[in-house]
């Protein structure tokens, strides 16, 4: 491992030593207080070591300050998807620091920090072991927490997502499995090239590379709640207190679509057709479970989580675009679905994290807020708390002028322009059509579980107040979210752009970036390297500007 | 100076919320805020020279320059949403007047919604980008879902929920219609960018136009929305509960700017930018529309409840401006528009003064009243005058809009654009319905209006202060008296409105009649193919 290296991981580095130094704090000091502030502290220091690097590669063009080592990938999508994860931390560790206190502090924030730093190293996995080893780091610190509260239900709810979870890892290897017998090798890079060759001549070995897709939407899908991957959801959510429901409304999602970027929709050349055919069947069934389910619920967390399953149909939304642009139907440049994903995650995930954090706010110290009912009449005694949760219904719902309207602005347009330039020749856009009505459609069945929370917090009269000691933090949390809510609706433009940027750069860096030779033995077995030589630098050779965003895929056609 | 006309009510939203605390501050900021919107509006409008659009324009990038994606904050004014932009100003201040003694809980918020819906109303008529129109659309829901839910009647929560979704799910789909106008745009325009710029849309369309399937397709989408907002007739079931629940206020705007949102984005969206579409729609449109005005007459006369019936009159009336659009002559649309207006007007003073009777006899059942006109003489008048502007009664608004509307369905029937063979006797037999339609109208009003206002007064079941039967406060009659004197105004002199909406109107339905004219003479030709014995008779028609 060189220097080089260790500069590059360096903010996931600190956060892991800072988890260390707050397990072993928690076991030799008996303080509960003020842990929080030593997480924050971690998270301003790796932010701090993140924003060095990222000035040398924010200066030079995307695809050329992507730095590829054989495990780790640091190009734009990466560091773009740190900063989000480095914020969300931050917004986790204030919406939990008052909470954290009563049970077992140390451990929380612990958690907490190696999730976070797993959920970095996803962005950055180069190799299909760095991105095992990243997600359990992921999973493990998952089970703690939900683990944490030792109540029934949280035992349940932990053992419930401890199985579904070492199930859908084994899927997941097994699709890995499936995808280094085809292509002799765990990196991306290489797989991208023995696949775009083997998709030439052969058909053989890339039969098994279908069957790992398949594999790797079903592993994956576990973490993005995909139907029908989804059943832990509901029970997990409702058995685990609100931080933790926070948390797992939004972590495992952002791992998921972050994986299956880097893996599916860029690794995996010549099985776009697979791609979106699966992307879309999934997304349109997942929507319309999630949403209809989610009209009878009671249970706030329970609510909650099928909502958070009907809006991982909308990412899927953005995956299949991602895909179907992969596979060469048109798409129109500024609209491109995997850039809309990634932006419909990061207003989905602020209206979730917010609605988490008031829900976090009301609680007391030893009752949550469980129940729709319990808000009831939450405008007259709690007049801030309520708008805020309004606004993020209403967000969530996607009405304008809020963030969750630009989110579903991009997913349509992006599901309406696939194939629309050559109308006659492609068989696309009647899919993509229909998707884009399912889609609208569920908006509007969506609207009739948000509204039912705002009616109750506006319209009833009020049953019993809150306790509302889940500490000022929570609040902070709350109306941050909330300004990103209403700031991104008013000025979407930028973080938009910061979409786009990401997601053409994981297009381009993993085919064409440089291969940084001198660091982990190479695990390739056969000629691979001599193939890729003459498959990985045809592409490169058109200069992407940054910014203009109308650079083409730098992938090769079959 | 259009900028901050809109944005006005937005800023008086946001002082009434600073100084919530008290009701006569926020009263009065309210009342401030809409008569400086309404003074500002009235100057735009006098200023205004017919045919000198886009007036009072002004436009922001809004989405960066770094994507090409061309959103703009643009907002104009023609001679057709100038109208609908003064209507909802001067309604405003009708509901701030209105409200000043009969909202008690919670004024603060109140009067901020009522003033956030104001900016809603005033962005859609007066946005030039396609996406900011379908945002100042989709934000005017927030509002009034608010109004309706927390200060509506009995059944509001369900009212409000239901107004919610229904527009929803219907706008929901008109957004993928727009989107999809947009992308086809795009795709199909020389210089390659995505333009919003509604005016730059239907000039682009009409240079490389959608192809017809798609058209079709295109023209359903936009239909599910704005056809449930107008209402028209399959899609209106939202519409009494939602009038019936909504407190006095909310009814009126709901009646007289928001259902002309619909209609707006027809004529705004789905004429000029799909002619082929609405060609081949006509038959069915102006069916749908006249379904509706029998259909809500008839249902008007079967109720109990004032708001309800009120309710449906506008079914019905809105049936009468859809009519007009859709009959396609140029004395059809302007009427249809006309029209528009003038329901804004009529409905919305009735629904503001049975706003008023409910406030002193908390009750809306007809047999529960009887005789107003001699407790409430000045009450009664307005409710009378109001009643026939809404009948139509020559002289009065009503009568100008109705005209025209049948007039120009009379034309598209008989006269020298007229198809021939089932269609011509469709059409017909639909310019006769509507014309019983204004007779049902003429029945149910009035015999509202002997029955709530003529007979004697009836000793109430409900014991009242003797208070409560005071008449019309001087604030009540202020409400009033303006929407009062357009009345007459449009009646007696409705050429001042027509000419400075004619040139507007022209350019939107010019390319829609184009296309009827050409696929009625298809079908002629077609007709005449397939009858050679009687090409000598289509031929003369043609």
């Amino acid at each position: 491992m060189s220097i080089e290296t260790v500069y590059t991981l360096l903010p996931e580095i600190v956060l892991v030593l800072a988890a260390t130094l707050l397990y072993l704090g928690g076991a030799f000091l008996p303080a509960r207080r003020g842990w929080s502030w030593l997480a924050a502290g971690a998270i301003v220091l790796a932010a701090i070591a993140l924003a060095r690097q990222d000035t040398t590669g924010a200066a030079a063009s995307s695809a050329e300050s992507a730095v590829t080592y054989e495990m780790i990938i640091a190009d734009e999508f990466a560091y773009a998807t740190r900063w989000v994860v480095l914020g969300l931390g931050l917004a986790f560790i204030l919406l939990a620091a008052r909470t954290s206190e009563y049970g077992e502090s140390t451990e929380f924030m612990g958690s907490l920090l190696l999730i976070l730093a797993g959920l970095m190293l996803v962005a950055m996995a180069g190799d299909l072991v760095m991105l095992f080893v990243a997600l359990e780091l992921i999973s493990i610190p998952t089970y703690l927490l939900l683990f944490l509260g030792r109540g029934k239900l949280a035992l349940e709810a932990g053992t419930k997502y401890f199985f579904l979870s070492v199930l859908s890892s084994g899927l997941l290897l097994y699709g890995f499995s499936f995808l280094y017998g085809a292509t002799g090798s765990t990196n991306l890079t290489q797989i991208h090239a023995e696949l775009s060759l083997e998709a030439a001549d052969s058909e053989s070995l890339a039969t098994f590379a279908a069957v790992a897709m398949v594999f790797v939407f079903a592993g994956l899908g576990f973490r993005l709640t995909a139907v029908p991957f989804h059943f832990y959801a509901p029970d997990v959510y409702q058995g685990t207190t609100n931080p933790n429901a926070g948390i797992l409304a939004v972590v495992p999602k952002v791992a998921a679509l972050v994986a299956i970027v880097r893996i599916a929709s860029v690794a995996m050349p010549g099985l776009e057709r697979m791609g979106w055919q699966i992307a879309l069947a999934l997304a349109m069934i997942t929507m319309t479970v999630g949403n209809v389910l989610a009209l009878w619920q009671n249970n706030l967390r329970r609510l909650m989580a099928y909502s958070s399953i009907a809006h991982a149909g909308y990412m899927l939304i953005g995956l299949a675009v991602g895909f179907a642009a992969a596979g060469g139907a048109a798409e129109a440049y500024n609209f491109d679905g995997v850039g809309a994903a990634l932006f419909y995650m990061l207003v989905y995930s602020a209206a979730t994290i917010g609605t988490f954090a008031a829900l976090t706010f009301l609680g007391g110290s030893n009752g949550e807020i469980n129940t729709v009912d319990e808000l009831a009449g939450l405008a007259r005694a709690f007049p801030k708390t309520a708008a805020a949760v309004a606004v993020f219904m209403f967000s969530l719902t996607g009405l304008p002028p809020l963030a969750g309207f630009w989110g579903k602005f991009t997913l349509f347009t992006g599901a309406l322009s696939v194939d629309a330039r050559s109308p006659d020749s492609g068989s696309l856009w009647p899919w993509f059509l229909a998707l884009a009505i399912v889609g609208a459609l569920n908006a509007a069945i969506s609207a009739g579980y948000y509204l039912r929370i705002v009616g109750v917090m506006y319209f009833r009269n009020p049953t019993t107040t809150p306790e509302a000691r889940g500490g000022t933090s929570a609040a902070l949390a709350m109306t941050l979210c909330g300004l990103l809510v209403v700031g991104v609706g008013f000025y979407p433009g930028w973080l938009l752009d910061e979409a786009n940027r990401a997601s053409q750069s994981a297009r381009e860096s993993s085919p064409g970036a440089r291969i940084v030779p001198d660091t982990v033995a190479s695990t390739s077995t056969r000629t691979a390297s001599a193939k890729l030589s003459t498959a990985a630098h045809a592409p490169l050779a058109h200069g992407s500007s940054r910014g203009t965003a109308t650079s083409q895929v730098a992938q090769p056609r079959r | 100076m259009l900028l901050v006309t809109i944005f006005l009510p937005l800023a008086g939203a946001l002082m009434i919320c600073a100084l919530s605390r008290d009701a006569r501050a926020v009263q009065m900021t309210a009342l401030a805020t809409t008569v400086a919107t309404l003074v500002l509006t009235v100057i735009l409008l006098a200023n205004y020279e017919p045919g000198t659009e886009p007036f009072a324009a002004s436009s922001f990038a809004w989405l960066g320059e770094s994507t090409n994606v061309d959103i703009h904050f643009s907002v104009a004014l023609d001679g057709v949403s100038l109208w609908l932009f003064g209507l909802s100003s001067l309604l405003l201040v009708t509901c701030v007047l209105m409200s000043w003694e009969s909202v008690s809980s919670r004024p603060g918020a109140y009067y901020a919604l009522l003033l956030l819906l104001g900016t809603g109303m005033l962005g859609v008529f007066a946005a030039r980008d396609i996406i900011l129109f379908y945002i100042f659309f989709e934000f005017t829901l927030i509002p009034l879902f608010f109004l309706i839910g927390v200060w509506g009647h009995e059944e509001r929560q369900y009212a409000a929920a239901k107004f919610f979704i229904y527009t929803l799910a219907g706008s929901m789909l008109t957004f993928l219609a727009l989107i999809s106008i947009v992308l086809w745009d795009y795709y199909h325009s020389p210089d390659g960018t995505m333009t919003f710029s509604i005016a730059d849309l239907t000039t682009g369309l009409s240079q490389h136009p959608i192809a017809e399937p798609y058209q079709l397709w295109i023209f359903v989408g936009l239909f599910a929305g704005f056809a449930i907002k107008v209402p028209l007739f399959p899609l209106h079931t939202w519409l009494p509960l939602a009038h019936t629940q909504a407190p006095a206020a909310g009814s009126v705007l709901l009646a007289g700017v928001l259902l002309k949102i619909g209609m707006y984005g027809f004529l705004r969206f789905s004429v000029p930018m799909l002619p082929e579409a609405t060609a081949a729609c006509v038959p069915w449109m102006l069916g749908l529309a006249v379904a509706g005005i029998i259909y809500g007459a008839l249902v008007a006369l079967a109720q109990s409840d004032m708001k309800r019936l009120i309710a449906y009159s506008s079914v019905s009336h809105l049936g009468f401006c859809m009519l007009g659009l859709f009959a396609l002559t140029s004395v059809g649309v302007e009427g249809g528009v006309l029209q528009m207006i003038n329901h804004g007007i009529s409905t919305g003073g009735l629904f503001a003064v049975v706003g008023m009777v409910y406030d002193r006899y908390h009750t809306r059942e007809i047999r529960e009243l009887s005789g107003l006109a001699r407790v409430t003489p000045v009450l009664a008048f307005f409710f009378l005058l109001f009643t026939f502007s809404s009948i139509g009664l020559p002289g009065l608004n009503g009568f100008a809009g109705e005209f025209l509307i049948l007039l120009g369905m009379f034309q598209r029937a008989w006269g020298d654009m007229a198809p021939t063979a089932t269609l011509g006797h469709v059409y017909k037999a639909i310019a006769v319905l509507a014309v019983f339609g204004v007779v049902l109208g003429a029945w149910y009003m009035l015999w509202l209006v002997q029955r709530v206002f003529f007979g004697a007064p009836r000793e109430s079941q409900h014991e009242h202060p003797s208070a409560a039967m005071r008449d019309l406060s001087p604030m009540e009659i202020a409400a009033l008296a303006p929407l009062a004197i357009l009345v007459f105004w449009i009646g007696l002199h409705p050429e001042f409105f027509l000419s400075r909406m004619r040139p507007a109107l022209d350019p939107l339905t010019r390319s829609a009649t184009q296309a009827l004219a050409d696929h009625q003479s298809g079908q002629t030709r077609a007709i005449a193919a397939e009858n050679p014995s009687k090409r000598g008779d289509l031929l003369r028609v043609d």
